[in-house]
């Protein structure tokens, strides 16, 4: 290994002093977004407080919490979630964001489809799906501030 | 004027060791957070197989559901892992572009 490493090390600083002269950076990630960051911030409210509304106001008991009552509001969010993936799916490098993004909306599109079928949801689902959510929400915005780490030098 | 090799790979070392070592503690703090997420939500998954909301097929998929949630996760430290790679090979090159910089002024 030892041997190998001393092999490749001229290639490699040979490799290095070319990118170095060219005054040429190694990119991994794609830049830090705000307008995206916000986006993710907005939409995961939204989804956030439509849960939290449908728990508080409706009941499984009776016809309040049927689909048709929701089906705006699946829509729109539905519509914020593809505007994500395809601002997140232009963006150079950026299969990561994108996986997250793809992954949260057919989470959306599979658990509206399970409210439109049985035309109810519990309190227990209401809560699962809040959760489930708000862990993808998360991990999409760890994966966006991530990407500010470029931007920061260590001291 | 010629260019110390063996203490520019050293000043490179130390600018990767820097970058990596600084960010460590930020993986993991997340890595710990998307854990205890995850066991929140399979502590809810159980209590709704137990109460009867979610039958057989319902708790078998969202079993499944969770597991895209983990690779939602596993992408996120991905990018952490990238950025942190990114910035310690650009630390390291700005290393031996500032070498080969003084060696130039050096000879002209």
């Amino acid at each position: 290994m030892k041997k190998q490493l001393t092999r490749y090390l001229p290639i490699i600083l040979f490799c290095l002093v070319l990118l170095a002269i060219n005054g040429c950076r190694i990119t991994f990630v794609p830049a830090y977004d705000t307008q995206v960051a916000t986006q993710i911030d907005e939409t995961a409210k939204t989804v956030d407080k439509f849960y939290l509304s449908m728990l508080e106001t409706t009941t499984v008991e009776d016809s309040t919490r049927s689909y048709a009552l929701f089906m705006d509001q699946y829509v729109s969010i539905e519509a914020e979630l593809n505007s994500l993936f395809i601002k997140n799916k232009i963006r150079p490098l950026n299969q990561n964001s994108t996986r997250i993004c793809e992954i949260t909306l057919q989470l959306w599109q599979k658990y509206k489809e399970e409210h439109k079928k049985k035309n109810k949801l519990s309190n227990g689902l209401i809560k699962l799906n809040q959760k489930t959510f708000s862990d993808l929400f998360y991990a999409m915005q760890v994966a966006e501030s991530g990407k500010k780490i470029i931007d920061n030098p260590p001291k | 004027m010629s260019i110390d090799i063996n203490k520019v790979i050293a000043d490179m070392l130390a600018a990767i060791k820097g970058t990596v070592v600084d960010k460590h503690e930020k993986i993991e703090s997340i890595a710990k957070q998307f854990l205890i997420q995850n066991k929140e939500t399979l502590l809810l998954i159980a209590e709704l197989r137990i109460s009867g909301e979610l039958d057989d097929e319902d708790f078998k998929s969202r079993m499944e559901d969770q597991k895209l949630v983990l690779e939602a996760q596993f992408n996120a430290l991905q990018v952490i892992s990238k950025a942190i790679a990114q910035q310690a090979a650009n630390a390291a090159i700005d290393v031996l572009e500032k070498a080969i910089i003084t060696v130039v002024k050096g000879v002209l």
